[in-house]
């Protein structure tokens, strides 16, 4: 079983295809960038524990989202679920940062009636040279949106630590203000305190899903 | 694959056209269906795996979107695929889903498995990491072979599966043609003979070969079943060649699929 954690957040990682989604989130869980990488059919997950302070750990469940028009209808079933999300476009890709707007129109349609804390994240940021978007119109668009901004880099590990981090600590102040509370038949935040699903047909296994502090 | 860019293109067409009809369409509703009917099959092939996922509520295209829309490509060794897809061609749609069935049935199918994975994010890691022993071509060919579940099974969840979705999602915003059940359907669709037309090859031959007196030309290597624009590239012959080349890679005279296909015209062509 894995190390404990004091909470279960789902994550889910959206925007255009080919903006880097999948590789950004295999450097954050397996520590590594590959230099091909498949479109991504449907969705696919990973997870990761985060120490957010001391002996405060987290786990988060992330979800990878196709990019591709076409996978939409699939897709957008899980934004409810999630407590956060991490939408990327491509510095080098100027509809890419276009079409943010759009994907906050989606998400908004379909989370209600919770909420999503969004922080935007501009990819591909060691390709500086081929920039399309600006860091400055990127804030002032995340500021109108009340989202975070941060660039990254997968193939050069910039930030990414720091995206998925902050992004954590930003939902658990909430979770700890009350803004955001564990729901009965939502996914979004799971309590490690109890275990959250057991098989029925087999013996509950308590003993690793105790609290540490 | 194992053939020529050319017979490739023909082969995907008729995936996109006849076998997976809608799968790649706009709002991906054929996959979505097919992922209801996947589920609705289960628990006569493994009543524990029905069961785990619907408790821990696992929509069906969480794990099977992959699987089907890319026939396996992405998901089993090599060797496997070119096996899975020699019977797909050959049967149809029918083998997707037994393959399907098999890998969950082996994957949540007995309660020690399911031990290891008592949520839901453990269970969708396992379908995720599946264990390489059941996608082993020997064990996996045997499985899909011996998998009692038929055309008729599939056609009849899915106009079950389809009665639900419009219930609930309204009408197929795709209007997408009939799916066929493997080569012989395809050809038996065809509404010309197929001897009637002349034959039209694309490739080129150098000059000095001689075609065999059957006028078979740029004959596909493998399991192409051929559809309207390909069908000029035919023998005059009445065989069902597509098939025949599948078994036999360069066709020698002998088509050792003419008995299965003649013979045996019930639900099932092969198996």
């Amino acid at each position: 079983m894995e190390a404990i954690w004091l909470y279960q957040f789902r994550l889910i990682v959206i925007g255009d295809s080919t903006v880097g989604k999948s590789c950004l989130i295999r450097r954050f869980t397996e520590g590594r960038f590959a230099q091909v990488s498949d479109p991504t059919v449907g969705v696919d997950f990973f997870s990761r524990l985060v120490e957010i302070e001391p002996g405060k750990r987290i786990k988060l469940q992330i979800w990878d989202t196709a990019g591709q028009e076409r996978f939409r209808s699939i897709t957008r079933a899980y934004y409810r679920n999630s407590v956060g999300g991490l939408l990327l476009f491509d510095i080098t890709n100027r509809r890419s940062f276009q079409n943010v707007h759009e994907w906050l129109e989606e998400t908004k349609a379909h989370v209600q009636p919770y909420q999503i804390v969004f922080v935007l994240v501009g990819h591909k940021c060691d390709l500086d040279t081929q920039r399309q978007v600006t860091r400055h119109e990127a804030e002032k668009l995340a500021l109108a949106y009340d989202m975070k901004y941060i660039e990254t880099s997968a193939r050069d590990a910039i930030n990414v630590e720091k995206a998925f981090t902050d992004l954590t600590r930003d939902i658990y102040e909430l979770v700890k203000r009350g803004e955001i509370s564990i729901q009965e038949g939502w996914e979004g935040v799971k309590s490690g305190f109890v275990p959250n699903v057991v098989h029925s047909s087999e013996e509950v296994v308590k003993s690793d899903r105790r609290c540490l502090c | 694959m194992h053939m020529p860019a050319e017979q490739a293109f023909w082969c995907l067409v008729q995936i996109c056209e006849k076998y997976l009809p809608g799968y790649y369409s706009e709002k991906l509703e054929a996959i979505q269906l097919d992922g209801e009917i996947l589920f609705s099959l289960l628990p006569r092939v493994s009543p524990p795996a029905y069961k785990h996922l619907s408790k821990q509520k696992i929509d069906p295209i969480l794990y099977m979107t992959e699987w089907f829309m890319c026939a396996f490509s992405r998901t089993l060794p090599w060797s496997s695929v070119l096996r899975v897809w020699d019977m797909f061609f050959c049967e149809g749609v029918k083998i997707i889903f037994r393959v399907g069935l098999v890998l969950l049935k082996y994957t949540l199918g007995s309660s020690e498995k399911l031990r290891s994975c008592q949520g839901q994010y453990e269970t969708m890691e396992q379908l995720r990491a599946l264990n390489p022993k059941i996608m082993q071509e020997a064990f996996l060919v045997q499985e899909v072979i011996e998998l009692p579940v038929t055309e008729r099974h599939i056609e009849r969840e899915h106009l079950i599966q389809l009665k639900k979705w419009k219930e609930t999602h309204g009408e197929l915003q795709c209007k997408c043609p009939p799916r066929f059940h493997g080569a012989k359907a395809i050809r038996d669709s065809e509404p010309y003979p197929h001897g009637a037309l002349e034959p039209s090859p694309s490739i080129i031959l150098p000059p000095g070969a001689t075609l065999s007196p059957k006028g078979r030309k740029s004959k596909p290597r493998k399991g192409a079943p051929k559809g309207p624009v390909t069908a000029g590239h035919q023998a005059n012959g009445p065989l069902p060649e597509e098939n025949g080349s599948l078994l036999e890679p360069d066709s020698s005279p002998l088509h050792r699929s003419k008995e299965s296909l003649s013979s045996q015209e019930s639900e099932d062509t092969y198996l």
